[in-house]
């Protein structure tokens, strides 16, 4: 735990709210949205585990434009 | 004109309502901050996990400004050059594989308009994606490794965004040309891929439109390389000729449009 300390955190911060916005944007518009290619709770899965790259993939390919 | 500014509310829409211009300035400002933090952290990462036998001694380079924007740049180049390709490669032969085309179709608009329309809001993503990406690299930049000057930075900037309209251009030219999977190979091909065979066997020539880039990052370290002029004036030429080729190819494959 102490190591937990010593890291500079003022300075990782804004590298993990960047990633938490997109992470939540990501999730609001799978809520949101009518129907997606395949199912809705992989792409949830996908968000949340997929650091960075989870909600990219699911914003180029997941979202299912009518 | 005013077919123009309507189409691009249209498409400016179409953009913000499927949040682009707010996870492609995040997915960007991520690469940005990524690579100047990593390399600070570089020491603790390998003691952490590297698993480096006891008493390894390892000398870190030191890094000045120029490496570190080049190496965001190069981020930008592979992993956010893909994203922006593979987001807008669908934007014209989408609209005629699922039918809306014919919506606009029908109507007496000329295909200029309809084609500058989408690369305008194209561009307008892939600057304001690129910018959003720079400046978040810059911070880190100029917090852990040193201040760059002003004027070199935004020389820097204004050479991406050249590029950027580059890449639009012909991603769209592709869309225009061809069904939605063909484009998208056609433009990843040339252009993220071009990057790759031009950084390996680039050195055998010195004017190609992928080495823009890497000719904008030299001004951080304040020389400005001789055939810079001259890249810039052949990739214009080439963007207005993917333009013209896409208006064309717009024309033309309308007929195709599914109804």
């Amino acid at each position: 735990m102490e190591e937990l300390a010593n890291i500079n955190w003022g300075l990782i911060a804004p590298l993990i709210v960047v990633q938490a916005i997109l992470m939540i944007v990501a999730l609001t518009d799978l809520v949101r949205i009518h129907a997606t290619n395949g199912p809705k709770w992989v792409w949830a899965l996908v968000i949340i585990f997929a650091n960075l790259v989870g909600p990219v993939i699911y914003f180029i390919v997941g979202r299912k434009s009518s | 004109m005013n077919t123009f500014l309507t189409l691009f509310t249209k498409e400016f829409r179409e953009a913000w309502r499927s949040l682009k211009f707010v996870w492609m300035p995040l997915l960007f400002i991520v690469l940005g901050i990524m690579d100047p933090l990593t390399n600070y952290f570089m020491e603790d990462i390998l003691g952490a996990v590297g698993n480096l036998p006891e008493g390894f001694m390892l000398t870190m380079p030191e890094l000045h400004p120029i490496d570190v924007l080049s190496a965001s740049t190069s981020q930008f180049q592979s992993i956010g050059l893909v994203v922006l390709v593979a987001t807008i490669a669908s934007a014209i032969s989408r609209e005629r594989q699922n039918g809306m085309a014919t919506l606009l179709y029908v109507r007496p608009i000329s295909f200029t308009a309809l084609f500058m329309s989408k690369w305008a809001v194209a561009s307008l993503l892939g600057i304001v994606s690129g910018v959003a990406g720079y400046a978040g690299s810059l911070y880190y930049t100029t917090l852990l490794y040193g201040s760059v000057e002003y004027g070199a930075f935004m020389k820097m900037l204004g050479t991406y965004c050249i590029w950027i309209l580059f890449v639009t251009a012909v991603t769209l030219a592709c869309s225009a040309m061809f069904n939605t999977a063909i484009s998208m190979t056609l433009a990843i091909l040339l252009l993220p891929f071009g990057l790759m065979i031009d950084s390996i066997i680039g050195s055998f020539w010195s004017l190609s439109p992928w080495k823009l880039s890497a000719y904008g990052v030299q001004f951080i370290s304040g020389g400005t390389s001789e055939y810079y002029t001259a890249t810039v004036a052949l990739t214009l030429a080439l963007m207005i000729s993917a333009v013209l080729l896409g208006i064309l190819f717009s024309k033309r494959n309308a007929a195709t449009a599914k109804i």
